[in-house]
C-alpha cells in the first residue's frame, strides 16, 4: 500500500512524453511506447493479464498465445493511458459473469501476495499499466486486503508465471518496434468470427475498478462512499479502512481530478478528437469542484465516525449507457460485497422489495460466498408505480435509522422489526434524476450525476478499419453512449465494412432518440457550440444545417414546448449579447410572441400537428442570441407564480364581489372594481382628517362623516380584521405598526394596490380609529340586518338603506347625547387620570374582560383618548367580548348604568347593551349576567 | 354607500347624462315590446345604470327585488358531464348573468342554461309582460363558439325572451348577433356632462364647489363617470372645504404604470447611453413590474394601453405614430395569444429600440 502511494504522482516528464507521443500519431489508439524499462522481476499476474489483452489491439495478436486469447474473449479490457480513460465511461453491462469477477479477484490477490512478498515493481510492464496502478493503488489494496481474508486465492493459470512474463516482454518489445509505424490494423478477423456470437457490450465490459471508463471523479467518490461502510459492515476487527487510507483516497480524488483537467487543457489543441471533450469541460469543472467541496464537508463530518456514511443511499444518475450499473457492480465487488441487483424486470412492489432489502441487509449467506451483500436497485425511476414502492421502503428504512442514535453499533441487527435500520449499502441507479418518484429520495441520498464522457474510445479490436474521425462521429451520434457505440460497431462489423463518417451518418442504427431534460435544451439553445461548428463545417456539408438539425431533433424529442419557451423567456434577458439598438431583443421577443400565438391557436383548434413548427422558433432564437459562454439558467417560475397569484387575487375579488349586496355589485364588474374603485375607495375609507377621539367629542360634521364612512364600509361589506403585525407591515409597509394586534381590511383590498417598489400615498387610519370604526361597522351591520328583515326592501334598495342610514344616525345621536352628559366630567377628571388608570386596572381584574380588551384600553389610554361607547353586540368574536365593559371616563355615576339601546330591537337581540362605567371604587360591585339580560 | 351608488338614477326619468337615450328607451318600452338590445360603450359611461332603469321602466319596482343565486349546473356534454358554477341575479322577470365568468366553457352556459331559461315562459297570464329578460354582461368576452350558439337562441326563443347584452366593445361581438339586436351606443360622458353630474351631487350634498374644480376632476377622470364621482368623493374625504387647486388622488395602478414609463424613458436619455447589458436589466425590471400589475388583476390590455398613454406623453411628436402602430400590433398579438407578458415585453423592447434609434439619429 505504501509503495503504491509513493507512486501517486506521475513524473512530469513522463506525462510530457505521453502527451507528445499521443500527439504524434494521428491514430489515438496506439499506446505510446512504454517509457519505463521493464523490470526483470516477476510482475503480478494481473498485469500480465491486462497486457496480454492489450497487445492484440496495439500490435496484432499473432504472437499472443492461445490461452491468452481465450482470456481476452472473456474479459476484454481496454486499457488506456490514465488521462484518457479518466474521461470515458465504461460500457454499461448488467451481467458481469461471476466467473470473470472471481478470476479478477484471484489475480488481484495474487498481485497482493506478490506485493506482500516485497515485490516492488507493480507498474513495470507497460506505461499504461504503470499509470493506472498509480491511480487506484490505495483503493485496490484496500479492497484486496479484505478480500484476502474472505477468499483464498486459487491458482487458475495453467502456465507458470515465468513463461507468461517472457511472453509479455516479447510483446512489449514488438509493440515498441511497431509503434512508430502507421500500421495499426490487425489481422485477427478469422479469430473474431468465432466469438461474434457474444455481444460486444458484454465482451468489452470492464471487470475491475481500474478498467472503468466512466468519470474518474465519480468512480472515486462511489468507492469512497462504499469504503465508509466498511467499519460498520465488516465490523471493527477489520478496520482496514483506516483514516489515512481514506484521506489518501480523498486527496487522490482531488488532486488527480485537477490534474486531469490540466491535461485536458493542454490537450486542447492536439487534434480534433479532443474538441468535443472541451465542450463538456466547463461542466466537468463545475461539477467537480462542487463535488469536491461537498466531499470535503462530508469527509470532515464523517471522518471520526465509526458508523455508516451519513447518506445511506447512493443515487447514481445519468443518461443511458454511461456505465452506471457497471460502476456499481464493479465498485461493490471491489470493496468485497456481493452484489444483489433488483432491476426493472423484477417485481418491485412494496412488500417484495421490503422483503428483499431485509434479506440483503440482515442475512448473511451460509453458502461459500459469505461476503456481505450490497443492494443495487437499478432503474429505480423506471416505472412510477413500482419504483415508488421501492423508494418508499428505502425512505422508511433510512428514517428508521435516523431515529436511532448515530453512533450506534450497527452490527446489532433487529430481526423482526418492520423497519430495520439500513446496515448495508444501497445503490440506486436512475436515468432521470428529476423523476417525480425520486423526489423524496433525492433529499436523503448522496447523488452522483454522471457527466457525459468525452468522445469515447470504443476501440474495435475485431479487425475493423476505423479512423479516429469516424469513431468520434459515432460517439457523438450515440451521445457518448458506450453501449450503443459497441452495438453499432458490432452491427457494422458483421457487414465487414470499414467504418467511416459517411457510413455512420447514413446508418440509421447509429442514431438514438434521446429526450433531454429541459435544462439541457435551454443550454443548447443559449450556448453556441463554436468548436463543434468548426469541425462540422470541415466534415459535413454546412454548419447551419447540422446545427439546425441537431437542435430541431433535440427540441422536438422533448416536445414540451410550453416549458421550453417559458424557460427561454425567463432566461433570455440574462444573456449578454451585443445589441446596441436592441434589434436582437426585439426579434427574440417577437419570436416568443409568435410561438405564444401559435400555441394558443393550436390549443384552441386542437390541431396538434401544427406543433411541429414550434422548434423552429427556438432555433431562430438560438441563431440570434446564442453565446459561446455558458449561460446560467433558471427554471421558469415567474409565470407560474403569476398564474397562481392571479388566481388567488381573482378569488378574493370574486368572493368580495359576491358579498356586496346586488344593488351595488350588479353595476360593478370585477374589472372596473380594480380599475376604478379600489384606489378611491381606500382613500374614502381612511380619511386623513378623522380625529381619533371619542364619538361624543366629534363635531356634527365629523359625526356625519363617520356615519357615511361606516355606511360605505357596510354597503361594500368591508370590515377590519385582526391581523398579525408582520403580514400587515408587509401590506402597508410605510405605516409603522408596532402593535401586536393590528387591524386591516377584511377583504384585503389594500393588497390590490400594494405593488412592489411602489409607495401609495394612502393615509392609514390610526389603530384606535380603526377600532372605533370597526365597532360602528359591526353595530351597523346588525342594525341593517334587522331593518332588512323588517323592511324587506319592498320598495327598492335605496329606501331600505336610507332607513338604515337614518337609524344609524339616530343611534349615533343617542350615543352622542349620552356621551355629552358624560363628557362634562371629562375635563374635570383630566388631571386625575393616573388614578383612573389604576382603577381601571382594578376594574379589568374585577370584570371578565379579556386581555385583548385591556390591551386596547391601554392603547387608548396611551393616546390620552377616552374611548366611550364601546358597544358590542353579539358580533363579538368571543364570548367574553360580548360582555366587555369598556371604560368611559365621563360618567361619574357610582354604579354601572345599563342603558338599553334601541328598545325596538330588544326582543330580537337580547344582548345588545350599552355600558357606562364609572371610575370610583364604588363601581366594584359584582353584577350578574342575567341582570343584563333583562 | 358611496355617492356613485347613492346618486345613481333609478328610473329613466332621473337620468342626467344620456337623456336622449333615456327618452328613446322610454318610448321603446311603452310600445309593449322591445327588441333584443345591445348596449355598448366604454366603462363608466352608464350602461348598466340605463339597463336597470329600463328594467324598472318595464317591470316596475319589482325589477329591483333581486336575489343572488349561486348555482351549480351539471351539463351533459356527450360523454362527460361538466360542472359549472354560475352566479345569477334574478328577479321575477329577469335574470342577470355573466357567462364569460366560466371561461372557455361559456359555450355550455349559452347552449344549455340560457336556452333553459329562455324556454320557460313566465306564467303571467295577463299577456302583457309575457316575456322574460335575460341580461348578459360582458358579451364581448364570450368565446366565438358561445356567440354562435347565442344567435340561434336569440331567434328561436324570441317569443318568450328578450336579451339585453352589455359589453364594452361591439367589435368583439359577432356580426350576426349585432344584426339581431338594436344596438345602443352609450357614449362616454363628455366633460361637461360630468361636471353637470358633479354639480348635481355637490348640490345634493350641500357642498361648496369652487369654480373649475369639477372640471378638473372631470378632466382627470378620463371621461369615466364612475371614476369622476369616486374621485369627487375622495376629494371630499381628503379635504373639505375644497380649494380649486386641490390635489386629486390618482389611481394607484396608473401611477405605477407611469413609473414604469419613466423607467423606460429615463435610461434612454441622450446624455448617457447605457451599455447594452443594462438595457436588458430595464426590460427585466419592467417585466417584474408588469407582473405585479397583472397579478393584481389589472387586465393586460389596460396595462398596455395605459403604458402607451404614458409613453406618448413624454415622446417626441414624430415618433408617436410609429409607437402607436406598434402598440396596436402587439395588442393584437396579445389577444391572439395567451401569455400577455411576452407581448407587453416585446412592446417595451420595441419602443426602446425605436427610441434609441431616434436618439442616435437626432443627437448623433
Amino acid at each position: 500500500m505504501d509503495m503504491d502511494m509513493d507512486m501517486d504522482v506521475p513524473l512530469p516528464e513522463e506525462l510530457e512524453l505521453l502527451e507528445a507521443n499521443s500527439h504524434f500519431y494521428e491514430e489515438p489508439y496506439i499506446d505510446s511506447p512504454p517509457s519505463d524499462p521493464y523490470p526483470p522481476q516477476s510482475p503480478p499476474l494481473k498485469n500480465l493479464e491486462i497486457d496480454g489483452s492489450k497487445r492484440p489491439r496495439n500490435s496484432g495478436a499473432i504472437e499472443s498465445p492461445p490461452e491468452e486469447n481465450k482470456r481476452t474473449k472473456r474479459i476484454d479490457i481496454e486499457e488506456e493511458e490514465e488521462e484518457d480513460w479518466l474521461r470515458y465511461a465504461p460500457p454499461e453491462e448488467t451481467n458481469v459473469e461471476l466467473a470473470v469477477e472471481k478470476d479478477e479477484e484471484v489475480y488481484l490477490s495474487r498481485f497482493m501476495s506478490a506485493i506482500n512478498g516485497g515485490c516492488m515493481p507493480v507498474t513495470a510492464p507497460s506505461g499504461g499499466e504503470r499509470v493506472y496502478a498509480k491511480i487506484s493503488g490505495a483503493q485496490r489494496d484496500e479492497g484486496l486486503e479484505k478480500l484476502n481474508r474472505k477468499e483464498r486465492s486459487k491458482g487458475l493459470l495453467p502456465e507458470p508465471v515465468n513463461v507468461l512474463l517472457q511472453r509479455v516482454e516479447q510483446q512489449a518489445f514488438a509493440k515498441a518496434l511497431e509503434a512508430s509505424s502507421e500500421h495499426q490494423n490487425d489481422i485477427t478477423i478469422p479469430k473474431t468470427t468465432i466469438v461474434h456470437e457474444q455481444l460486444w457490450v458484454e465482451k468489452y465490459a470492464p471487470s475491475s475498478f481500474t478498467e472503468l471508463l466512466s468519470d474518474e471523479q465519480t468512480n472515486r467518490e462511489v468507492l469512497l462512499w462504499l469504503k465508509q461502510w466498511d467499519s460498520c459492515v465488516f465490523g471493527s476487527e477489520i478496520r482496514s479502512t483506516s483514516d489515512e487510507v481514506l484521506s489518501a483516497l480523498r486527496r487522490h480524488s482531488s488532486t488527480q481530478h485537477k490534474k486531469s483537467f490540466d491535461l485536458d487543457f493542454s490537450r486542447k489543441h492536439r487534434g480534433r478528437r479532443w474538441i468535443n471533450g472541451n465542450n463538456n469541460h466547463i461542466d466537468n469543472v463545475d461539477h467537480g469542484t462542487n463535488n469536491l467541496k461537498g466531499m470535503q464537508d462530508f469527509w470532515n463530518k464523517n471522518s471520526r465516525l465509526t458508523g455508516p456514511p451519513e447518506q445511506k443511499i447512493l443515487l447514481l444518475c445519468g443518461s443511458p449507457g454511461l456505465g452506471k450499473t457497471t460502476l456499481a457492480h464493479v465498485a461493490a465487488n471491489h470493496c468485497g460485497y456481493h452484489v444483489v441487483e433488483v432491476n426493472a424486470s423484477d417485481d418491485r412492489s412494496t412488500s417484495t422489495i421490503e422483503a428483499k432489502i431485509l434479506d440483503v441487509v440482515q442475512m448473511n449467506s451460509v453458502m461459500a460466498d459469505a461476503r456481505p451483500k450490497c443492494l443495487v436497485i437499478d432503474e429505480i425511476d423506471g416505472a412510477l408505480g413500482d419504483g415508488k414502492g421501492a423508494v418508499e421502503v428505502i425512505l422508511k428504512m433510512v428514517s428508521a435509522e435516523r431515529k436511532h442514535d448515530f453512533g450506534k453499533e450497527n452490527n446489532a441487527k433487529k430481526k423482526g422489526s418492520k423497519t430495520a435500520p439500513l446496515t448495508r449499502p444501497v445503490i440506486c441507479i436512475c436515468n432521470d434524476l428529476y423523476a417525480p418518484a425520486l423526489r423524496p429520495l433525492r433529499q436523503i441520498a448522496k447523488v452522483h450525476i454522471f457527466v457525459q464522457p468525452t468522445v469515447s474510445r470504443v476501440v474495435s479490436r475485431e479487425g475493423m478499419k476505423t479512423s479516429s474521425i469516424a469513431l468520434t462521429a459515432l460517439a457523438e451520434f450515440t451521445e457518448c453512449d458506450i453501449r450503443s457505440c459497441l452495438n453499432t460497431l458490432q452491427f457494422l462489423h458483421k457487414k465487414n465494412e470499414t467504418l467511416n463518417v459517411v457510413d455512420i451518418s447514413s446508418q440509421v442504427v447509429g442514431r438514438k432518440d434521446v429526450s433531454k431534460s429541459a435544462f439541457d435544451i435551454w443550454r443548447e439553445i443559449f450556448h453556441k457550440r463554436r468548436t463543434k461548428r468548426d469541425r462540422k463545417s470541415n466534415t459535413s456539408s454546412g454548419s447551419s444545417y447540422g446545427e439546425f438539425d441537431f437542435l430541431h431533433a433535440l427540441i422536438s424529442n422533448r416536445g414540451d414546448y410550453d416549458v421550453i419557451l417559458d424557460g427561454i423567456h425567463e432566461n433570455i434577458l440574462q444573456l449578454r449579447y451585443h445589441d446596441p439598438v436592441m434589434h436582437k431583443t426585439v426579434k427574440c421577443l417577437n419570436s416568443l410572441g409568435i410561438s405564444d400565438v401559435m400555441q394558443q391557436y393550436v390549443m384552441r383548434t386542437q390541431q396538434m400537428s401544427l406543433q411541429v413548427y414550434q422548434p423552429s422558433v427556438a432555433i431562430t432564437l438560438h441563431r440570434i442570441v446564442a453565446q459561446v459562454q455558458k449561460p446560467t439558467l433558471e427554471w421558469p417560475k415567474s409565470f407560474q407564480r403569476y398564474r397562481t397569484m392571479l388566481m388567488e387575487k381573482t378569488d378574493i375579488l370574486r368572493a368580495w364581489h359576491q358579498k356586496i349586496p346586488p344593488y351595488i355589485s350588479r353595476h360593478l364588474s370585477t374589472k372596473s372594481c380594480i380599475e376604478d374603485l379600489i384606489s378611491p375607495l381606500l382613500h374614502i375609507l381612511s380619511p386623513p382628517n378623522f380625529r381619533p377621539v371619542a364619538l361624543h367629542l366629534l363635531s356634527e360634521t365629523e359625526k356625519n362623516n363617520l356615519t357615511q364612512l361606516v355606511n360605505v364600509m357596510v354597503s361594500y361589506s368591508i370590515t377590519y380584521k385582526n391581523m398579525k403585525s408582520d403580514s400587515l407591515s408587509s401590506n402597508m409597509g410605510h405605516e409603522a405598526v408596532s402593535d401586536a394586534s393590528a387591524l386591516s381590511f377584511e377583504p384585503p383590498i389594500g393588497e390590490f394596490i400594494s405593488y412592489k417598489d411602489y409607495r401609495s400615498d394612502h393615509h392609514v387610519l390610526a389603530l384606535a380609529m380603526k377600532q372605533v370604526v370597526l365597532h360602528e361597522v359591526e353595530k351597523q351591520k346588525i342594525l341593517q340586518v334587522s331593518t332588512g328583515k323588517s323592511a324587506q326592501r319592498t320598495d327598492g334598495c335605496c329606501n331600505g338603506d336610507q332607513g338604515v342610514v337614518g337609524k344609524g344616525a339616530s343611534v349615533a345621536k343617542s350615543a352622542k347625547t349620552i356621551g355629552e352628559n358624560a363628557g362634562a366630567g371629562t375635563k374635570t377628571f383630566e388631571d386625575a387620570k393616573n388614578i383612573s388608570n389604576t382603577k381601571q386596572g382594578n376594574l379589568s381584574t374585577a370584570t371578565v374582560s379579556s386581555s385583548l380588551v385591556s390591551s386596547r384600553r391601554a392603547t387608548v389610554e396611551a393616546k390620552q383618548k377616552s374611548t366611550s361607547d364601546f358597544r358590542k353586540a353579539r358580533s363579538g368574536f368571543d364570548f367574553f367580548e360580548r360582555f366587555r365593559k369598556p371604560s368611559s371616563r365621563g360618567s361619574l355615576d357610582s354604579e354601572i348604568a345599563v342603558v338599553k339601546e334601541v328598545t325596538l330591537e330588544r326582543d330580537l337581540r337580547p344582548l345588545l347593551f350599552k355600558f357606562n362605567e364609572g371610575f370610583t371604587n364604588a363601581v366594584k360591585r359584582p353584577v350578574r349576567m342575567r341582570d343584563f339580560l333583562l | 354607500m358611496l355617492w356613485v351608488d347613492k346618486y345613481r338614477p333609478k328610473t329613466l326619468a332621473q337620468v342626467i347624462v344620456h337623456e336622449d337615450i333615456a327618452q328613446n328607451l322610454t318610448k321603446l318600452v311603452t310600445e309593449q315590446d322591445c327588441p333584443h338590445l345591445l348596449f355598448y360603450g366604454s366603462s363608466g359611461s352608464g350602461k348598466k345604470t340605463l339597463i336597470m332603469a329600463l328594467l324598472r321602466q318595464i317591470f316596475g319596482p319589482s325589477a329591483e327585488k333581486v336575489k343572488v343565486e349561486n348555482r351549480n349546473w351539471k351539463i351533459d356534454a356527450g360523454s362527460r358531464t361538466i360542472d359549472l358554477e354560475l352566479t345569477t341575479l334574478a328577479s321575477t322577470n329577469h335574470v342577470e348573468l355573466s357567462p364569460s365568468d366560466v371561461g372557455f366553457q361559456d359555450r355550455y352556459i349559452v347552449q344549455e342554461i340560457i336556452k333553459e331559461m329562455a324556454k320557460n315562459r313566465p306564467i303571467d297570464t295577463k299577456g302583457k309582460k309575457g316575456f322574460k329578460v335575460l341580461v348578459l354582461n360582458e358579451v364581448d368576452k364570450l368565446s366565438r363558439e358561445a356567440q354562435h350558439s347565442l344567435r340561434r337562441t336569440m331567434e328561436k326563443y324570441s317569443a318568450s325572451c328578450r336579451l339585453i347584452l352589455c359589453c364594452n366593445s361591439s367589435s368583439k361581438v359577432t356580426e350576426a348577433i349585432r344584426s339581431r339586436c338594436l344596438n345602443i351606443r352609450i357614449n362616454a360622458p363628455s366633460a361637461e356632462q360630468i361636471v353637470k353630474v358633479l354639480e348635481f351631487i355637490g348640490k345634493k350634498e350641500g357642498l361648496q364647489l369652487p369654480s373649475g374644480f369639477a372640471a378638473r376632476i372631470a378632466e382627470k377622470s378620463n371621461r369615466n363617470l364612475r371614476r369622476a364621482i369616486l374621485s369627487f368623493e375622495t376629494c371630499r374625504v381628503q379635504q373639505y372645504p375644497f380649494t380649486s387647486n386641490q390635489a386629486i388622488p390618482p389611481m394607484d395602478w396608473e401611477e405605477y404604470i407611469s413609473e414604469i414609463a419613466t423607467d423606460i424613458m429615463k435610461e434612454q436619455s441622450p446624455k448617457r447611453f447605457l451599455p447594452s447589458a443594462l438595457k436588458y436589466l430595464i426590460v427585466l425590471l419592467v417585466r417584474g413590474k408588469v407582473y405585479e400589475l397583472l397579478i393584481n388583476c389589472i387586465p393586460p390590455e389596460i396595462v398596455l394601453k395605459r403604458l402607451l398613454h404614458e409613453l406618448l406623453k413624454k415622446l417626441d411628436a414624430e415618433l408617436k405614430h410609429e409607437v402607436c402602430h406598434w402598440a396596436a400590433y402587439y395588442e393584437h398579438r396579445m389577444r391572439l395569444g395567451q401569455k400577455a407578458i411576452f407581448h407587453i415585453e416585446a412592446f417595451v423592447a420595441k419602443f426602446m429600440s425605436i427610441y434609441k434609434a431616434f436618439l442616435i439619429a437626432t443627437f448623433g
